[in-house]
């Protein structure tokens, strides 16, 4: 390898890559957009559809039977607009009214309240129901404590409370983790695709490729100047990633709770407050900077070995979009809950870096993992660099007509 | 310079089977010479500069360029040489010039001469005008100066050019010749595919006729007319293809 022709090679391409319109956006526009508009399509979302939901819901008939005066009273007191009905599970399936409320006799009476729940109107509207029909049971039962001359307190002998040891880190790890190991991954190979497909089938298809390899340039220093301009638009998209990802959940606005919901329960503001407890430390960054240079060094040279059979850029698409789906799918398998993973698991190329990611992420990865994800992707890497150099030496595949 | 002994290509295929592109091909070229390789669509030219500019390997036989072989020096030999192939495209997102420096830096020019060496083709080629302007906004002829100035920029002492005026109006293949012409001027070994008529009669010193991969006839005008009893090169090609007149 000489340095200057190195150079040289990797300079014209870059700048080449640099003034492609369809990689720059795939490299930086993509990576920087899509978290945010995925975080903020949710964060909108969520509240948007419960508002809605519970705005339909009071404004929905419900068909009632009932005999105690105090629960129809109830009912009413709280907005809800009854209908008397003598078939009320009918009134409900064929959608007349949105819920039902019916009451047996009995000792003590039971009362069903019907909803359909295909139906997300339906359901938040017999939430509410229930909501109601136990205040008036609370309140009835306090009363008749009263009345008896005992004190509430026996009601509530002891208090149960859920404690999670899973820790905040954890639980947001676990939640950033997957997504972020997911996203990476696929960016990070879509990132890099155009880059690829237009160093080698594209250059094929232009016919530019012939004076390159009359020139005195090695076929390896050619080899190694384009996938190192693969890999800086591999890094480029990660990184742009990881810091879009960064910055929208520590800066971008999301919207407050929409109207009625309890701001403990929103789960944006939940998600947004576990997140924030992530520490993307110098340790944290460096280790999943270590993952990504032998994970793109690998699909640098495994979408350069594969595009260059193809005769055209689109040809080369077809080729390489399968691509996608098949480090896609270990990368989704990553996501899985109660996947334990072990150091065999980590031979699987793209899956061990997704892992690894999340492990970094929720302070469980194991040495042995790391080490055994950095050493196979290095060796994939090597296998996949030398398979590209020697379809690079092949007649046949460069010259295919 | 240049020594070609029995060179033979031969290519497979799903739906030809093996067949032999150049059939055992041999002639040799010297300094200040221009050699002319004559034929028509499919006669084996394109196949022959590639084997000679180390891009296919030969199936037998073998080559020498100043020295150097081509099948066991293939650096070597691409350090000699300045080839032009005949639908060689451009880099779309860069200028001339870029273009230029690049391939200027690839045969080890340094910064300060490469840009003395541009300035010169360019002017030699009549260039200046669009020698900034991206490659995907230049007509035809521009493409093929360009390609013409790359493959002359780093001053090699052989040429191998694949018909580089096809597709061209007559002012810029005239440009083209000329510069072909001013390079056997300055002693290079130039060898120059072609199927156009005129043209080889104008330029080439000797010239070869190739036919299904092999050399039908081999030499000057004269020697052509003398071996075909015919006068005019269309005539003396047809007839060496056996077809009629
Ligand atoms: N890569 C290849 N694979 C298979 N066959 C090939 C390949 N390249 C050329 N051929 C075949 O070799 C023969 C010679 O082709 P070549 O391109 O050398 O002809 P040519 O003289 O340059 O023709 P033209 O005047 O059309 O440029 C043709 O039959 C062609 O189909
Ligand atoms: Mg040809």
């Amino acid at each position: 390898m000489r340095f200057t022709i190195l150079k040289a090679i990797f300079k014209k391409e870059l700048l080449d890559v640099l003034r492609d319109r369809r990689a720059l956006i795939s490299m930086v526009v993509v990576p920087l957009v899509v978290f945010p508009l995925l975080i903020g399509g949710i964060a909108r979302l969520i509240p948007a559809m419960q508002t809605r939901a519970e705005e339909e819901a009071s404004g929905l008939n419900v068909s009632v039977r009932i005999s105690t005066p105090a629960i129809r009273e109830g009912l009413e007191k709280a907005g809800l607009r009854l209908v008397d009905s003598e078939n009320v599970k009918a009134a409900v399936q064929s959608k007349s009214a949105g819920a039902g409320v019916e009451e047996f006799a009995g000792s003590p009476p039971r009362i069903s309240v019907y909803v359909d729940a295909s139906n997300e109107s339906s359901s938040a509207a017999g939430t509410r129901i229930r909501e109601i029909l136990t205040e008036l049971r609370d309140r009835e039962i306090r009363d008749h404590l009263r009345g008896a001359g005992i004190n509430e307190d026996v009601l509530t002998p002891f208090v149960i409370a859920r404690v999670n040891v899973a820790g905040e880190r954890k639980m947001a790890g676990a939640l950033y983790g997957s997504l972020l190991g997911y996203l990476l991954v696929l960016l990070m190979c879509t990132g890099g695709m155009y880059t690829v497909l237009d160093m080698t089938a594209g250059e094929k298809e232009r016919k530019t490729l012939e004076a390159l390899l009359a020139s005195p340039a090695r076929r390896s220093e050619i080899v190694m100047g384009k996938i190192l301009v693969a890999i800086t638009s591999i890094l480029a998209t990660a990184v742009l990633t990881l810091g879009s990802m960064a910055y929208t959940l520590k800066n971008a606005p999301i919207p407050g709770p929409g109207a009625g919901v309890n701001a403990a329960d929103a789960p944006v503001e939940n998600l947004r407050q576990r997140l924030g407890t992530i520490p993307l430390d110098a340790s944290n960054v460096g280790l999943i900077a270590l993952i990504f240079i032998p994970l793109a060094i690998f699909a640098a040279s495994l979408m350069f070995a594969i595009s260059l059979k193809a005769r055209s850029f689109k040809e080369g698409q077809t080729y390489l979009t399968p691509l996608v789906f098949v480090v896609i799918f270990p990368a989704l398998l990553g996501g899985l809950p109660g996947l334990k993973i072990t150091p065999a698991l980590c031979l699987i190329p793209f899956f061990n870096a997704s892992q690894m990611i999340h492990g970094i992420l929720t302070g469980e990865a194991s040495s042995a993992n790391f080490l055994v994800t950095m050493a196979a992707n290095l060796a994939y890497s090597a296998i996949a660099f030398q398979l590209a150099t020697r379809m690079f030496n092949d007649e046949k595949v460069l010259f295919r007509s | 310079m240049i020594q070609v002994s029995g060179l033979s290509k031969s290519f497979t295929d799903p739906k030809r089977g093996t067949h032999l592109a150049v059939d055992n091909v041999t002639f040799d070229v010297c300094a200040g010479e221009v050699f002319g390789l004559l034929g028509p669509n499919g006669a084996g030219k394109t196949t022959t500069l590639r084997m000679l500019a180390t891009l296919l390997k030969p199936s037998s036989g073998t080559a020498t360029l100043s020295g150097f072989d081509i099948v066991r020096q293939p650096e070597q030999v691409r350090a000699q040489i300045g080839f032009l192939s005949g639908d060689m495209g451009l880099y779309g997102r860069l200028t001339p010039r870029e273009t230029l420096e690049f391939f200027g830096s690839l045969n080890g020019l340094d910064a300060v001469r490469a840009r003395r060496r541009i300035d010169q083709v360019f002017l030699m080629l009549d260039m200046n005008s669009f020698a900034d302007v991206r490659g995907d906004k230049l007509s035809t002829g521009m493409k093929q100066k360009t390609a013409i100035a790359r493959a002359l920029l780093h001053d090699p002492p052989v040429l191998i050019l694949d018909e580089p005026t096809s597709g061209l109006d007559v002012p810029t293949a005239r440009n083209i010749e000329a510069a072909v012409l001013n390079a056997k001027q300055s002693g290079k070994c130039i060898l120059y595919s072609t199927h156009i008529m005129e043209e080889a009669e104008y330029l080439c010193d000797r010239i070869g006729v190739i036919d299904g991969g092999k050399l039908k006839a081999i030499g000057t005008m004269e020697d052509l007319r003398r071996e075909t009893g015919k006068q005019r090169l269309r005539e003396i090609f047809l007839d060496l293809l056996g077809l009629a007149a």
